[in-house]
């Protein structure tokens, strides 16, 4: 029966140990790191937002995941100023994995949105091959058309009517 | 019979509509129309998202709420950060003129992502704890800005003319400068007067 209680309490430590004492053991350097860190991938997420926005990408979903980021940080602040360091290294967390998601498809609309531009360029090209060819065309045209139209004139026979 | 010049005139107007229609897309692409004036909004609000009903006697205990809000004219996404801070009447309010922010710490912000023509409406409930009054002055020990409880240690003398404990609640708006990678005060803020009572 003591070996019994003994191996029960030896497993309720365990458990504490592996659950409880790894977030009690947050420190503020720790916490302040993880903040400092959230902070600074947040950031990040930004610039590589309006990166996007620059060539032409509609960010407007991406800002409000953003929003979403900030209030996880001002959470981690707020429980960092509190001396609530687990919460802080938790909030901060959750602030890094969505501004590094922010980041990454960031990357993607701005490549898609090169693309796009290009595409862009493209059609502009188009454009201006498209207007020369067309003016060559009726130049040409017009040329052949007043030949043709003098021609018409020279072999049309004056009447006089008496 | 059309005469040759007639002929030629159809030829250049057929010639010009032909060049308009080619060059429509391309004008779409490389023609920017110029942009309105560039600013941004800071405004609040009271409990009924009105310009009205703003909280201002305050008591311990008792729970007040208002809306901040941020709107983003600046032709691009900006990343704005809401700063709260506390005030008495005799201390430093921010300059908008010279784009110097209050010296007072910070108690809470809001991080904004906004982008052009978007707006950001948040709600901002606060109350307070450990106010004590005294021999005409009263001083204010905590704050709690949404979830959050943040020491202040500020006081406020009676105010005769005013009759009352006036405490300021400052909202000011600060712009992230991608650039630098560092925040700016982007001279706005608005302004929360608060009169601190004993009554419940």
């Amino acid at each position: 029966m003591r070996c019994w209680v003994s191996l029960f309490a030896a497993l309720v430590v365990a458990c504490l140990a592996v659950n409880v004492l790894p977030v009690s053991a947050v420190g503020p350097g720790e916490a302040d790191a993880a903040v400092a860190d959230a902070d600074g991938a947040l950031r990040g997420a930004f610039v590589a937002a309006s990166d996007a926005e620059s060539v032409g990408a509609n960010v407007s979903g991406l800002m409000g995941r953003l929003t979403e980021a900030g209030a996880a940080l001002t959470g981690a602040k707020v429980a960092l100023a509190s001396g609530n360091y687990s919460h802080a290294v938790s909030w901060a967390g959750t602030c890094k994995a969505l501004a590094e998601g922010v980041s990454g498809d960031a990357g993607v609309l701005k490549s898609d949105s090169v693309a796009r531009a290009a595409g862009w360029w493209l059609a502009v090209s188009f454009g201006v091959v498209g207007a020369a060819v067309f003016v060559a065309v009726l130049f040409l045209v017009w040329r052949w058309f007043r030949r043709v139209y003098g021609g018409k004139l020279l072999e049309s026979r004056p009447e006089v009517a008496v | 019979m059309w005469s040759l010049v007639d002929c030629r005139n159809v030829f250049l107007a057929v010639g010009m509509i032909g060049v308009i229609v080619f060059s429509v897309p391309s004008a779409m692409v490389l023609v920017r129309l110029p942009g309105g004036e560039r600013f941004s909004e800071l405004y609040v609000l009271g409990a009924g998202h009105m310009a009205e009903d703003y909280p201002f006697n305050v008591s311990v205990g008792g729970d007040n709420l208002v809306f901040l809000g941020v709107s983003d004219h600046l032709g691009s996404a900006a990343y704005y950060e809401v700063v709260l801070k506390l005030r008495n009447s005799t201390e430093a309010l921010p300059n908008a003129t010279s784009g110097v922010a209050s010296p007072l710490p910070v108690l809470y912000s809001y991080e904004v992502f906004l982008t052009d023509g978007q707006t950001w409406e948040g709600g901002l409930n606060f109350s307070f704890s450990d106010v004590v009054f005294g021999e005409n002055v009263s001083s204010v020990g905590r704050i709690r800005i949404n979830d959050a409880w943040v020491n202040v240690d500020k006081s406020a003398v009676w105010d005769n003319a005013n009759n009352g404990y006036f405490y300021q609640l400052i909202a000011e708006l600060w712009l992230y400068n991608g650039t630098i990678s560092s925040f700016g005060f982007h001279d706005r803020y608005v302004t929360l007067w608060l009169n601190m009572t004993s009554a419940a």
